[in-house]
């Protein structure tokens, strides 16, 4: 046989076998040297992997034989190891890989009828199943089942990946399902000492699957509720060996399956192992915030989440990934959907400014708002932060948010100042004003459609001076902001492709309250002038605009009796009555924030008092 | 602008592959006076523009797929095939001139007009060190940078990947500082085959920076990188209300599929902890349907005179076919802010495109550089005038021609003249060139000719012969493959005239079909023999070719006829008129040993369109490229072309039987070998005796069983009229059997032994009996009885025997002029 031998003349008598073996041996140094993240030493790993595709190459030019098996099972272990921590992952090439050292197998088995159609979970079979299966293939073999199992675990294909490992595990545990059973009692064939050497060594390789496994399991079973058997996946997972990273991931998975499972101390304490044990702080943190939040200490949650914020403005340091399968390559693809992403410093920052908002921090809030819209419009140098992700308020939404906290907060002059940013930061996307092409049209076309947030923009810039005690500039901006809505037809709803948060953030119900929202304002601010019957008017239309809303109701209430129209009091106080009375089921709309916080400013102080209060006033005249 | 002519100048040549440089790879920038410029090979060339010369020649590890330029920084950027990312520093690098050893890739030559050989000495090629990779990823397929960013595209085993990285410059630690976002485009799935494999992409996808308006970021280096500063009011319609509020720029990236999308940068800040939802941050804007070659941007209203600045109001892209879409913001009928897409159609293949600072777009096809002009003259978006083309676009393109072919990559000079435009231009033989054109003259007036402007003029008349030189041997090169494609359709016509024409009488093309018994591997086979024969004026040339479809019987009753029938498609290499050309198939029997008998075979001329066609229909400038193939062939489809069926035969029983009885010494008949039978089983049978030849499964058959009897009987007076004056000489009978047994090879012997009934054996090896004698019906007509001949079929296959009366009433059935006995050969 004369074939050239990758080594040269370096060593002249020995046989091809020991050429063989000692390039993959020096190929292996030379990756576990290259760990790094400099360049030289990536090139060196991408060396090392161009190294055994050639020896591989080498190898299976030659018709399969039995002395060689071993070197060759070990070369393709060692290639797929390095190729797909290279790639950090696996894709179909190491299936394919493996598939070829399988036949080569079946080739020294004489076993060469034709199984294209049988697929890999079938050609495992027939070479396990083979009777001349010769002992001491048997190492080199469940190492490459090893990276199979990695390969099948990070794909989802747990019913092969079962099948396989009953196999390797013999009749007598067959009948188990269980995957982490079967992974426990793989009996790994100890390897010779004379070996070829490896990259990561079989019994490592099980070890990371049993954790990557358990904690996939572990969530899995979070997701779909089933606690118990999360709880006891994922402590199997946190006792196994893992990285740090990846053990903060199990803690706070833990700390979550036990906040749901209604043992927020355990749950604490798993959250407080996760914060000391990593860098990774964010998701913990994150987690420990909905445990406060649940337990009803907002001063702990607020601070979570501060915390969080400063966390994640720390940059995240990237390690070097090891040139080896670890349970971070075997874990599912990140997933928004989960409540493990701690997410950006601004997505945190704009949670902790909401929730104070909500709390009634105001602020705070304003506080946090106003750092927020910086950190995201700071253009003097590209800092890049995302708005919180879907289904977050979009952009516009946020700046109402801010302008709202900031007039909870007493600071009308800086809500202004936030609303024309907002507008004139949105000029050019605005319609012009009617006065503008209104001569030219006649009024014979329908009028612009406009973003609801934009009439929103006029709400809260008319509470704010309302709030500066400007009744006039207030009364201005309503009107403006109900002339806007009022045009908003539903049919002109689908607009460009621009508006596709504006869809998303406003349904009909908030759309339905903003106006009513706007009408009382602009009522209120009629009151407060002294005009009472132009008052009247914009109650009674926010009545018949939005009939459950009883804000408006008790509004025009008090307004039928300061114009002293008895009957039409009467009757309403009547039906009032009726309502209050019935259960209160549509109390459960989701409604912008920043509409939440207006409806709560215009809202009629004591209900109770007032109807009592009307109840006797109405029923002394009956009494004369 | 009908009749631009552009001043044209070659500055330098570079050198090409064998063939033209491929379009898709080459890339040129330009920064003051100094050209970057990349053919698609490893080298990336510096020219000084002032200078007239080479400044510096780099060479790369791989072919170089994209360069970009951050004029800030004085860096280039370039993309190095499946290697990764590399930053040069321009201030430092082009000085340090390492001598090389005269790498014989050196080809830029220096002459500044002409291909002077023998200018200056050529300028070193400087290998790029290693080090200066600043971003080792081999699956990378194109990126840009944007201030300190960097924006990667690279294509992973399912998905395109969108990548950022703060910027690495040029000196400092080398090591990119960390990525800070990351998206797949998931709806988009890049071809198949990862870059890694030898095979490089025949597209790569396009990236644009796209900034809104108010941004902060510079637009003198954004325009450097293709770059483009867009109105606030068609970003924000394009891009969505957030982008506008964070005055975000906006990746535009066009995909080898044909999708149009874009990623909002400041949303794309993704890590492993905050995964990116790839329908939250990528917008699919368009899909083209073909791959997406160039991305720009224009200014199509007029500005008014006091804004200083002027920024683009349309967003332009471009399909390798041609197929244009252009975005600009307009009103609908209520008055509302749409964003209007429309696609256009221009001439492709399109090889290159650019934009320039104001409304008109550029792009080169094979055959020639055209300019298309999107200004809108009409009033600014008016809402009352409702016949107004939405958005100001016009409603056709026109491109106007430069009369400039095979340019491969294209780019806008920014010192262009007053009123006019300065392109860059490498064409496809490797030569640069500007193309100066004042895009609003008027008639040039003559002016006098001086001295000082002589030479001018000779220069430029000279490149003007260069240009129209190229352009004269691409176009004739077309013409002459047209041409040709003419000629061979006009042959074909003609052809298919005269066979279509004829119904009666010998056709000018025929076909025979005749079948015999050979030995090919120690198997009998029947075989038929098409025999082509040219009577005709006209000859069968390339593109021709002859289409033999097998039907087997007991497959004609099925459904899926189409699957069962085998079609021998056997392409005739010129058959002049007069000549013949025979085709031999086999039939059967298969391995099965079965041959379902009747089996017909057609024959038909057929005419691939697509092989004569087809090469006129690629451009024929050698653009090696091959996809341009490719796509320009799928117009036509793989069965285009013109059948002319051309004869029936119906293969039967009587044809194939074989007689061994009748086997004379000097006669090579083959003897009765059972379908793939052993030669070691042929000779034991043989040895056997007479008695027991038959060794197939049917002897036991033959044995036991009464053989199967069929008679037919067929009045003589019919038999005589049918049979005519050929029976002269010898018995009706001997006849009768003639008759039947016209189309088999052994009628010869049968004729000159005089035989009426004759013992012969099946393709499967049962016998079968064929008795002829005169019979006298009586019960059949009252007139008396009438004299018949009755053929008597027999055999100890009840299926041989079917298969038999089949062919014999086939035979009686047939019309008159068909039943002619052979005449016997001579």
């Amino acid at each position: 046989m004369s074939h050239e031998t990758p080594l040269g003349s370096s060593a002249p008598h020995a046989s091809c076998l020991d050429l063989w073996r000692e390039r993959n041996d020096q190929l292996v140094r030379q990756a576990k040297v290259a760990q790094g993240l400099s360049l030289r030493r990536q090139q060196l790993a991408q060396d090392a992997l161009e190294g055994l595709r050639e020896l591989l190459h080498c190898l299976q030019g030659l018709p399969a034989a039995v002395p060689v098996l071993p070197l060759e099972l070990i070369v393709i272990c060692n290639f797929i190891t390095l190729r797909a921590s290279l790639a950090q992952g696996f894709t179909e090439d190491q299936a394919h890989d493996i598939q070829q050292g399988l036949e080569r197998v079946l080739e020294t088995q004489e076993q060469l009828e034709p199984r294209l159609e049988r697929g890999l979970s079938g050609l495992w079979d027939s070479v396990l199943h083979s009777s001349s299966l010769l002992p001491e293939l048997l190492p080199a073999l469940h190492h490459l089942a090893a990276l199979q199992a990695a390969l099948w675990l990070s794909t989802d294909h747990l019913g092969d990946l079962t099948l396989l490992l009953q196999t390797l595990n013999g009749s007598q545990s067959g009948t188990s399902e269980d995957l982490l059973l079967l992974l426990k009692t793989w009996n790994l064939p100890a390897e010779e000492s004379d070996a070829p050497l490896t990259l990561q060594d079989a019994r490592d390789l099980r070890d990371v699957l049993l954790t990557a496994s358990a904690y996939r399991q572990g969530l899995q079973e979070l997701i779909t509720g089933r606690l118990s058997r999360a709880l006891s996946s994922l402590q199997e997972a946190a006792s196994g060996l893992c990285p740090q990273p990846v053990l903060v991931q199990v803690y706070t998975a833990l700390g979550t399956c036990l906040r749901k499972m209604g043992s927020p101390q355990k749950a604490l304490l798993y959250l407080v192992s996760a914060l000391k044990g990593g860098s990774t702080w964010g998701p913990p943190l994150l987690e420990a915030s909905r445990l406060y939040r649940q337990l009803g200490n907002t001063a702990a949650e607020l601070e979570s989440l501060e915390l969080l914020v400063e966390a994640l403005s720390i940059p995240h340091s990237s390690e070097a990934p090891q040139l080896l399968i670890e349970v971070e390559l075997l874990l599912p693809p990140p997933d928004p959907a989960l409540p493990f992403h701690s997410g950006t410093q601004s997505q945190a920052k704009y949670l902790l400014a909401s929730r104070c908002l909500q709390t009634g921090r105001a602020e705070d809030a304003a506080e946090h708002y106003l750092d927020l819209l910086a950190l995201l419009l700071d253009g003097s140098e590209p800092k890049f932060s995302p708005p919180p992700c879907p289904p977050g308020p979009c952009m516009p939404e946020m700046f109402l948010e801010a302008a709202a906290a900031l007039i909870q907060a007493g600071r009308a002059q800086d809500a202004l100042t936030v609303c024309e940013e907002l507008l004139s930061r949105m000029s050019s996307l605005l319609p012009k004003m009617p006065q503008l092409w209104g001569d030219a049209r006649k009024g014979t076309k329908e009028s612009p459609h406009c973003p609801p947030w934009v009439s929103a923009t006029y709400l809260l810039q008319g509470h704010a001076w309302v709030q500066l005690g400007a009744q006039k500039e207030a009364i201005s901006e309503f009107s403006r902001c109900l002339e806007l809505l009022f045009r908003a037809t539903h049919k002109d709803k689908e607009q460009g492709p621009a508006s596709n948060c504006d869809q998303g953030c406003t349904s009909d119900v908030a759309l339905q309250q903003l106006r009513a929202a706007a009408l009382i304002s602009r009522g209120l601010g009629w009151v407060a002038s002294g005009q009472d019957t132009k008052a009247l008017q914009d109650f009674l239309l926010s009545v018949q605009m939005c009939p459950g809303n009883q804000d408006a109701s008790f509004h025009l209430l008090q307004t039928l009796r300061r114009l002293d129209r008895r009957d039409e009091a009467t009757a309403l106080w009547w039906r009032l009555e009726a309502q209050t009375k019935l259960p209160q089921e549509n109390a459960t709309w989701s409604l912008p924030l920043y509409l939440e916080t207006c409806l709560s400013w215009i809202r009629p102080h004591d209900h109770e008092t007032l109807l009592e209060e009307f109840q006797t006033s109405l029923l002394e005249p009956r009494d004369l | 602008m009908v009749g631009l002519t552009p001043r044209v100048d070659y500055l330098a040549g570079f050198c090409c592959p064998l063939g033209g440089l491929a379009a898709g790879k080459p890339r040129m920038l330009c920064l003051g006076a100094e050209i970057f410029l990349s053919t698609g090979s490893e080298l990336v060339y510096v020219y000084d523009r002032e200078r007239g010369l080479l400044t510096a020649v780099y060479k790369f590890p791989g072919q170089v797929w994209h360069l970009e330029l951050l004029a800030l920084r004085r860096a280039l950027y370039v993309l190095c095939a499946r290697r990764g990312i590399y930053c040069l520093s321009l201030d430092q690098a082009s000085r340090s001139v390492s001598q090389d050893d005269g790498d014989d890739k050196d080809d830029g030559d220096d002459g500044d007009s002409e291909d002077s050989q023998d200018g200056e000495p050529p300028s070193s090629v400087i290998p790029v060190d290693p080090d200066a990779c600043v971003l080792p990823d081999a699956t990378l397929c194109t990126f840009t940078v944007l201030d300190d960013v960097l924006i990667t595209l690279a294509q992973g085993p399912t998905q395109w990947k969108m990548q950022l990285f703060k910027c690495p410059c040029p000196g400092e630690d080398p090591r990119p500082r960390g990525q800070i976002g990351e998206v797949e485009l998931s709806t988009c799935i890049p071809p198949a085959g990862s870059p890694r494999e030898p095979t490089a992409p025949h597209f790569l996808p396009v990236l644009c920076c796209v900034s809104p308006q108010g941004s902060r970021v510079l637009h003198s280096h954004l325009r450097g990188s293709g770059g483009f500063t867009l109105e606030e009011t068609l970003f924000g319609l394009l891009f969505g209300a957030d982008a506008s509020l964070l005055e975000s720029p906006v990746i535009l990236c066009g995909l080898p599929d044909g999708h149009l999308c874009c990623v909002v940068l400041k949303t794309l800040v993704t890590s492993r902890l905050a995964p990116g939802d790839p329908k939250a941050l990528v917008k699919i804007l368009h899909h083209l349907e073909e791959p997406v070659v160039f991305i720009g941007a224009l200014r199509t209203e007029l500005l008014a005179e006091d804004v200083e600045e002027s920024h683009s109001d349309c967003l332009v892209a471009l399909g390798h076919h041609g197929r244009t879409l252009v975005m600009k913001a307009s009103w609908d009928e209520a008055g509302n802010l749409v964003p209007v897409l429309r696609e256009y159609c221009l001439p492709g293949p399109v090889l290159c495109a650019a934009c320039g600072r104001g409304s008109c777009m550029y792009h080169s096809t094979p055959s020639d550089l055209c300019v298309v002009d999107l200004a809108w003259r009409g009033t600014p978006w008016d809402p009352t005038q409702p016949d107004g083309s939405p958005g100001g676009l016009p409603s056709l393109l026109c491109p106007t021609t430069l009369n400039v072919c095979s340019v491969v990559t294209l780019s806008v000079s920014p010192r262009a003249p007053e009123g006019g435009a300065e392109l860059l231009a490498l064409s496809a033989k490797g030569r640069l060139m500007t193309c100066r054109l004042d895009l609003n003259s008027e008639t040039p007036c003559p002016t006098r000719v001086t001295a000082a402007n002589t030479g001018q003029k000779i220069k430029e008349f000279l490149s003007g012969i260069f240009t129209v030189s190229e352009r004269v041997s691409s176009l004739k090169k077309a013409v002459d493959q047209r041409n040709k494609a003419l000629t061979c359709l006009n042959e074909a016509m003609n052809v298919s005239c005269a066979l279509l024409s004829t119904e009666e009488g010998p056709r000018p093309i025929s076909c025979t079909t005749t079948t015999s018994w050979s030995r090919l591997q120690l198997q009998d086979m029947l075989t038929a023999t098409c025999l082509l024969e040219n009577s005709s004026d006209f000859s069968l040339d390339q593109g021709w070719a002859l289409c033999v479809q097998v039907l087997t019987s007991s497959r004609a009753s099925e459904l899926d006829l189409a699957s069962s029938a085998v079609t021998y498609t056997i392409p005739v290499d010129r058959l002049g008129p007069g000549s013949r050309w025979e085709v031999t198939l086999p039939l059967g029997p298969g391995e099965d040993g079965v041959l379902d008998l009747p089996v017909t075979v057609s024959c038909t001329l057929f005419y691939s369109l697509r092989e004569v066609v087809g090469g006129a229909l690629i451009p024929s400038d050698s653009f090696n490229d091959p996809s341009l193939d490719e796509h320009s062939l799928d117009v036509l489809p793989e069965q285009e072309g013109i059948c002319l069926p051309l004869s029936k035969h119906t293969v039967d029983m009587l044809q194939c039987l074989r007689f061994p009885s009748l086997a004379t010494p000097h006669m090579q008949a083959p003897g009765p070998l059972s379908p793939a039978s052993d030669p070691v089983d042929t000779f034991l049978g043989a040895c056997l005796g007479p008695g027991s030849e038959l060794a197939g499964p049917a002897s036991l058959q033959a044995k036991y069983l009464p053989p199967s009897v069929a008679a037919i009987k067929m009045s003589v007076e019919l038999l005589r009229a049918t049979l005519g004056d050929s029976h002269s000489g010898v018995s009706l009978c001997c006849a009768t059997l003639q008759w039947l047994l016209a189309e088999n090879a052994a009628v010869d012997i049968l004729r000159a032994r005089a035989l009426s009934s004759v013992q012969g054996v099946a393709p499967d090896g049962t016998d079968v009996h064929l008795i002829v004698r005169e019979v006298v019906v009586t019960d059949l007509c009252l007139a008396g009885p009438i004299q018949a001949m009755e053929i008597q079929v027999e055999s100890s296959s009840l299926a041989n025997m079917c298969r038999a009366h089949h062919a014999v009433i086939g035979r009686m059935q047939a019309p008159p002029h068909t039943l002619r006995i052979r005449e016997p050969a001579s």
